[in-house]
């Protein structure tokens, strides 16, 4: 009886380590993105303090290309409105795991108590 | 016991968590602020690099070629920036332009100092509150844990806004009461101050209040003449204090006792709950309160530097006497009676009894015999009861009756001048109500310094009523000291009749 149990609070155990980890994975993402977000948020406005006289350059891989000024604060702009995007995506998904990894705490802290018992029982017994 | 220790033992280590906790978020605040502050130091530089590169159209440089070489060069396009901007966009700009830049991206960096500077102070508190509670869970004697079980409503009506505008006056005086007490009494070797400042307070409270029960007692038992009662009674009750066993800690404490009395004072004025105070034995002494009504008490000073206690019992002697006379019985009225909820309970309270009928007097300031008056203010009193009276003129008149506090500042005002002899020998009363000082301006010196509404009726009813006693009464002592002799004496005279006149009426 106390080593079933003990099975089960080890599977369980195993699933909430799990959990955890998807989670704290979806929080560094989201800590990304909040970087990037401000990032872009300096771009933009220095960006706006271009005139356009001054030349644009990107970065794609070694080459640094040409921009237009309008077409860059344009491409800023998606990118802001891409990362805002991701960032609720990942706070949605945030909050479904921490709910589901709250309920796997409780089916473990259960299965302890039962385990606690019956090892108690057992000790009794013997 | 082996649970107490095991709460405690919990307590101390999740004190240590907590706190060790705190520090690490210190520790890392700390190092982001190191982190912000080296970005602000390169920043200044480029400034000032970029202030002074377009200097020259090209500079003579050493350059580096890898990590081992360098080689002489030339460094050209002086005005030439090319800054990245983020994110892997570059922009070529002037070297002013670029100066814009650093100074926009220097705020950033100020913005984000600011912040981590904040919460590092945040946590730097939090981490010695933690500290506290360590040392707290430690030792179990020098700190109390207070509890108090909240009953819901169980006194019915309170009025917020009056207690909220007392607090303040509570608490300073309250100060060096209760250092004097910290010193007088034997506590349970509570050292925090706070918590004992607290706890004597409700001590002291508690033990006024059995004071005032026990004689309460004395006084339906012995219920001679009140004509020396007041003075008598009040001594008495003064030596009581003093005698009393349960106060022979307060006794010091009584002497400063304008200090205490107004704390008194103002949470029976605020209408509000007395205190009792329990302790139970926890794991750390705790102290629970409960509620209960405390009758109300005023204090107000005959003038001879002795401070009378208006409280119910007097009110309640009083009363019993006129209604014994009259021929009623009232007694179990007077506690809900003398609760003053509302300004129109103070009309209600200012009465004169006039045959067994409480008579609404017109001003509460009005002098009337003492015998009569419920309560009212004295018109001699020394100075420190000054603030006093001004106090539970406050109290009594909070927010709406405005009239009432003018009228006895004015009172005040007149009495400085005039410090009062004693007033009528006869009676000696709780109450000497003459607030007649108004009179005497008029003719003495032309100017009034309040003109009230109530102050007309005094004068008409003077100028009446004039009967032939000269007894020296409060009056003689009102008219200030400067002006001429002539005018008091007429004006005393008059005073005097009208005095007469209306202990005639009565």
């Amino acid at each position: 009886m106390a080593e079933a149990i003990q099975k089960k609070l080890k599977a369980e155990v195993d699933k909430y380590t799990l959990m955890q980890k998807d989670v704290s994975k979806s929080m560094s993402a989201r800590q990304k993105l909040e970087t990037q977000l401000t990032e872009n948020n300096i771009v933009k406005e220095e960006l706006d303090l271009m005139e356009s006289a001054n030349t644009v350059y990107k970065l794609i891989g070694p080459v640094l290309v040409k921009q237009d000024l309008d077409e860059a604060k344009a491409t800023v702009g998606k990118r802001l409105e891409y990362i805002n995007g991701e960032i609720q995506r990942y706070e949605a998904l945030l909050k479904d795991m921490e709910k589901k990894s709250d309920q796997q705490r409780e089916v473990l802290s259960s299965l302890q108590q039962e385990f606690q018992k019956a090892q108690g029982l057992v000790v009794g017994k013997a | 016991m082996s649970e107490k220790g095991k709460m405690n033992g919990e307590q101390f280590g999740g004190a240590v968590r907590l706190r060790e906790e705190h520090e690490k978020v210190v520790k890392d605040c700390e190092s982001r602020i190191d982190h912000w502050k080296k970005v602000s130091g390169d920043y200044e530089a480029l400034n000032d690099r970029l202030k002074t590169l377009p200097d020259k159209l090209a500079y003579d440089i050493m350059v580096p070629f890898g990590p081992l070489a360098f080689m002489p060069g030339k460094l050209v396009h002086t005005n030439e920036v090319t800054v990245l901007l983020g994110d892997n966009w570059f922009a070529k700009c002037s070297a002013k332009q670029a100066q814009k830049i650093v100074d926009h991206r220097m705020k950033h960096v100020k913005h984000e100092l600011d912040e981590l500077t904040k919460t590092v102070k945040n946590f730097e508190a939090r981490v010695g509150f933690a500290k506290d509670l360590e040392t707290m869970a430690l030792n179990k004697r020098d700190y109390v844990d207070i509890r108090e079980d909240f009953g819901n409503n169980e006194e019915g009506v309170h009025k917020g806004k009056r207690r909220i505008a007392l607090k303040p006056k509570s608490k300073p005086k309250l100060g060096p009461v209760i250092d004097l007490k910290e010193e007088d009494e034997e506590d349970e070797g509570e050292a925090h101050k706070s918590v004992l400042s607290e706890q004597e307070l409700w001590a002291r409270l508690d033990e006024l209040e059995k004071l005032e029960q026990l004689q309460d007692e004395q006084d339906r038992l012995s219920d001679t003449a009140d004509t020396n009662g007041e003075d008598t009674s009040s001594s008495s009750s003064e030596e009581e204090k003093d005698g009393d066993p349960a106060a022979s800690v307060n006794a010091q404490s009584l002497k400063p006792s304008w200090t205490t009395e107004p704390p008194r004072e103002e949470p029976s004025c605020k209408d509000t709950k007395d205190d009792d105070e329990e302790e139970e034995v926890h794991s750390l002494p705790t102290i629970a309160f409960s509620h209960t009504v405390e009758p109300k008490k005023v204090r107000i000073n005959t003038g001879k530097n002795t401070t009378l206690k208006y409280s119910e019992r007097k009110e309640q002697k009083d009363h019993s006497k006129k209604k014994k006379k009259n021929g009623h019985s009232n007694g179990h009225l007077h506690p809900e009676h003398y609760k003053i909820t509302t300004p129109a309970d103070l009309y209600r309270l200012f009465v004169d009894v006039k045959n067994g009928e409480p008579v609404p007097r017109k001003s509460i300031l009005k002098s009337r015999s003492r015998e009569n008056s419920v309560c009212s203010d004295t018109s001699e009193s020394s100075a420190a009861d000054f603030e006093e009276r001004r106090m539970m003129s406050r109290s009594f008149s909070h927010d709406d009756n405005t009239t009432h506090s003018d009228t006895s500042d004015g009172v005040t005002e007149e009495d400085s001048p005039a410090a009062a002899p004693a007033h009528q020998a006869s009676r000696f009363e709780a109450f000497s109500a003459t607030v007649i000082e108004k009179d005497p301006m008029p003719t003495t010196v032309p100017h009034l310094t309040i003109a009230h509404p109530a102050l007309p009726t005094i004068l008409e009813r003077k100028q009446e009523e004039v009967g032939l006693e000269t007894s020296s009464t409060d009056c003689t002592a009102l008219p200030p000291p400067p002006p001429p002799p002539q005018p008091p004496q007429p004006a005393v005279k008059k005073l005097s009749k009208f005095k007469a006149a209306r202990l005639q009426q009565m």
